[in-house]
């Protein structure tokens, strides 16, 4: 596939001499057009004033690579691009810091043209060295914290990136690779600034105490000043490469400054000050948002199905330390029983406030691109059906005491692990705790502090646990996850390899949970769109048909956003690739 | 004098050795490691876990990483190096504590300020309408806890239409320079958690100065200076409140840590810059150099404000001698 921007070359030789320079000029420039998106409700803005966001801490640091951390990638969105980019609206891949790319017809070599003219914020002009240096002593770099060394490498091969020409650089692949342009979405850094740092010292570049100077980028914004655990601000870019459908510059604001607000509730308090122009809120917050909404107040409340995001689901663990309910966790029949006393509609009303829908498996139903439909598999909620499940399987209540037996004298009953500082888990324990007493089952809530769900569960010291994890537009790039064996799959431990990289515990594998294991294998390597989506198409079956884990709810996409804003996208939150606050403009 | 503090600053040094290995044994008790923030992040791979795990040196047994971080302390004032902010932890607590120190001293002020006269109040007048109200707004203080007031504050504040609901500077402020202006709206933020906070300290402050007010007017001294003709002010400034007010010397140096670990809720729910929600985060995210540090700086706080205590007791009381 190949994008070339055209001009007119007539225009050019039917122009006097300086014209035609600056024309030459400009051509040469190649910025990038946005496209329309009339489905968005993108209009052509005015250039001008400034925008607020908040932001949950103060980041760490200022080099995107050192350190894992959300709130610098929120500012470093604004502030670096990639090779490609979303389309805001449809989600393919478009060119961005590349103008164009081809691919090898083995698919193994990625040829990428750089757009021609692109300046960093500092005025240096940007090219392919910068490109060879940013995925060679940063994104491959593995003693960079937050660099993504493990996705260049395939099949225990690294790809390798080498500089054709100043505006030419090649990637070479080991094997064909679906997802490869999807991680090309990574920031491009300046060689300038940062050449000097090598191996782990790239950590400990760019500091928060940076003069603000020396963070250059080639995104929207450049940075203009941090004041420590309160904001940092952000000025438009005027060397940016984007323009609009119109032609005008972008961004459209002067500046952007981010509110650091550690608490929700404050945040939402700051918002309603005017002291912030659009957050993101949960289900929970919803209701007293648009009542004020409604009773006039001067923002609006947009609700939009989200592609990315975390579902959440019920897990139980395969290798509980209790051998009877290990048996019984790790049994398919028994984990579709339950299924049918999870009251999904209940939840999606109560919990979310309506502002979710029924979840896929693995894949966002809104994914277009891969999800199939398993509304079916996911049944109805029906208590009575689920009671003769569970007493088809032989476990019943045979002492008399309300609750069913796993063996003589031995309840069936497990501890439900949950966060208890989130807005949704406790009160979705609960109603699973009730709904599960009504069919014998006796759950016993245990909370812990959300942030401590996924360490618990690779922990493995637990029974059931509610938690949630992304989904992204493509499975490949959650293999870790919903690969048996995988480095996160973690309510079935023991199918773990001894060692990272190597073979997991094949002959410990369910006959579907082997058979999913190698859809991902296959997936990883073929190229092929039909193929592949068919391949997982095959595995959210699987995954809707065994239940590695049961998903509850997609929750939805919500912005509050001020009526003084045109042009407002969801705000995803950090997604390299995906930035619509280039188009926000003050009205 | 001078020989009694230097007797207790060595005194300090056993001690806080001490408190820093039960520190970091409960900190490594915590389950979990640093890394479990990130799992949820696609970009943390297991090799990515790996590497963290040795450049941060954790992958050494936690007798050697107290060892080097204490070593670094003796030698070189290297309290070590905060994980979750990538910056030496002195750095860290360096940003905050200005803000921290200057919001806390406020708020002992606003709550001297108000409590210190009531105690007077009430111990003279035991039965009074007024007492009684002071009492029992003091104790409604007490009950309800600083965040709750402070957030009824801002609902109070929201609903009236200023936009001061939290953080210290209006947004456009934040990177002002220092002016008349500036102040003023500083002073339009603070008033709330400098209240909420304040408030919570005063019952207790009323209620003790109240107390050894009783105890010292009922003593000899202060009927024979009545005795001796002494006018009533004389009686009670020079002679009641100065011995009264040694248990509060006490509590006020009792209460330096408090400027860490006092204000962890109210400072999330304010969005102010302090120390408090740094103390908090970093036991949560096991950022153990930062923890230990901030709960060493908590202890010898705690050990000075004794001291500073004990020296202005010698100077306030003629009775204490040190010498």
């Amino acid at each position: 596939m190949t994008y070339r921007s055209t001009f007119s070359s007539t225009l050019l030789t039917s122009t006097v001499l300086l014209s035609a320079l600056i024309l030459v000029g400009s051509a040469a420039a190649a910025p990038k057009k946005m496209a329309a998106y009339p489905k968005l409700g993108v209009t052509t803005g005015k250039s001008g004033g400034n925008y607020t966001l908040a932001l949950g801490d103060s980041p760490q640091s200022l080099m995107y690579y050192g350190v894992i951390d959300n709130n610098l990638g929120l500012i470093a969105q604004q502030l670096f691009d990639g090779l490609v980019e979303f389309n805001l609206d449809t989600y393919k891949l478009e060119p961005a810091l590349a103008e164009s790319w081809t691919i090898s017809p083995d698919g193994k070599a990625y040829t990428f043209k750089l757009r021609q003219g692109v300046k960093w914020s500092d005025g240096e002009a940007f090219n392919a060295d910068d490109v060879v240096f940013t995925y060679q002593q940063l994104i491959m770099n593995p003693e960079a914290r937050a660099g993504d060394a493990a996705s260049f490498m395939l099949g225990g091969k690294p790809i390798t990136v080498e500089k054709v020409d100043a505006g030419t650089v090649r990637f070479n692949l080991p094997q064909p690779s679906p997802t490869f342009l999807l991680q090309l979405r990574n920031f491009i850094m300046p060689q300038h600034k940062l050449g000097k740092y090598k191996g782990a010292d790239v950590n400990n570049a760019w500091p928060t105490t940076t003069p603000p100077a020396d963070i250059v980028g080639t995104g929207p914004f450049k940075l203009q000043g941090y004041t420590p655990g309160q904001k940092v601000s952000l000025v438009r870019n005027p060397n940016y490469w984007k323009v609009d459908s119109a032609g005008n510059k972008l961004p459209y604001l002067a500046s952007l400054d981010f509110l650091i607000i550690r608490d929700p509730q404050a945040q939402v308090a700051s918002f309603l000050a005017s002291n912030i122009d659009q957050i993101n809120i949960s289900g929970a917050q919803f209701p007293d948002l648009k009542q004020k909404e409604v009773a006039g107040a001067a923002f609006k409340v947009i609700r939009s199905q989200a592609l990315f995001g975390s579902p959440p689901f019920l897990a139980y663990n395969f290798d509980a330390a209790d051998p009877a309910l290990a048996k019984i966790f790790s049994d398919t029949r028994f984990r579709r029983a339950m299924q049918t006393a999870i009251n999904r509609p209940r939840i999606i009303d109560t919990v979310y406030n309506s502002l979710a829908t029924l979840p896929g498996h693995g894949v966002a139903p809104v994914n277009t691109a891969f999800y199939v439909k398993t509304t079916a598999q996911l049944g109805k909620f029906d208590l009575s059906a689920a009671g003769k499940a569970l007493d088809a399987l032989g476990l019943k209540d045979t002492d008399g005491d309300g609750i069913r037996n796993i063996s003589k004298g031995k309840n069936l009953e497990f501890d439900l692990t949950y966060g208890t500082d989130s807005s949704v888990y406790p009160q979705m324990a609960t109603i699973l705790q009730n709904d599960f007493k009504q069919i014998g089952v006796k759950v016993n809530l245990k909370g812990i502090l959300s942030s401590k769900l996924f360490s618990t569960g690779m922990s493995g010291d637990w029974q059931a646990i509610l938690a949630a994890f992304g989904d992204q537009p493509d499975p490949e790039l959650r293999k870790p996850i919903w690969q048996p064996g995988g480095a996160l799959y973690y309510w079935h431990r023991s199918l773990q390899p001894a060692k990272d990289g190597e073979t997991p515990n094949l002959a410990k594998m369910q006959p579907w949970e082997k058979q999913i294991y190698d859809i991902f294998d296959k997936g990883s390597v073929t190229t092929d769109k039909t193929q592949r989506k068919a391949l997982y198409a095959r595995w959210q079956n699987l995954f809707a048909q065994n239940l590695p884990v049961t998903p509850i709810a997609k929750p939805d996409n919500i912005g509050v956003i001020s009526n003084k804003y045109g042009n407002y996208i969801y705000n995803l939150g950090v997604i390299p690739g995906y930035n619509p606050v280039p188009l926000v403009y003050q009205k | 004098m001078l020989i009694f503090a230097l007797r207790r600053i060595l005194g300090m040094i056993p001690t806080l050795l001490i408190i820093s290995a039960v520190c970091f044994t409960v900190i490594k008790l915590q389950p979990g490691s640093f890394t479990d923030q990130y799992l949820e992040d696609p970009r943390f791979t297991k090799a990515t876990v790996a590497a963290i795990t040795r450049q941060l040196g954790l992958d050494q047994p936690a007798i050697v990483q107290y060892g080097r971080w204490l070593w670094g302390v003796i030698t070189r004032l290297d309290f070590g190096f905060s994980f979750a902010s990538n910056a030496p932890v002195i750095t860290q607590i360096g940003e905050r504590l200005g803000w921290t120190v200057f919001i806390a001293l406020l708020t002992l002020l606003v709550s001297w300020i108000v409590a210190v006269p009531l105690g007077i109040y009430t111990a003279f007048n035991r039965h009074g309408v007024a007492a009684s109200v002071a009492n029992f707004l003091g104790y409604v203080g007490l009950a309800v806890p600083d965040f709750l007031l402070a957030l009824l504050l801002v609902v109070l504040t929201l609903r009236l239409g200023s936009r001061n609901v939290g953080g210290l500077f209006s947004p456009e402020m934040i990177d002002a320079p220092w002016s008349w202006a500036r102040l003023g709206d500083l002073l339009a933020h603070l008033w709330i958690p400098v209240l909420a906070v304040g408030l919570e300290g005063v019952a207790g402050l009323m209620r003790q100065m109240r107390a050894s007010m009783l105890d010292v007017l009922s003593q000899d001294y202060i009927r024979t200076a009545r005795a001796k003709g002494a006018a009533q002010r004389t009686v009670i400034w020079r002679h009641a409140v100065r011995n009264a007010i040694n248990p509060l010397i006490s509590l006020a140096g009792l209460s330096l840590p408090t400027l860490i670990s006092g204000t962890i809720i109210i400072s999330i729910v304010m969005n102010l810059p302090t120390i408090g929600p740094l103390l908090y985060e970093s036991l949560l995210n096991k950022d153990q150099y930062t923890a230990l540090t901030l709960l060493m700086l908590s202890a010898v706080l705690l050990l000075i404000g004794n001291l500073l205590a004990d020296l202005v007791l010698a100077w306030v009381d003629p009775r204490v001698r040190y010498s």
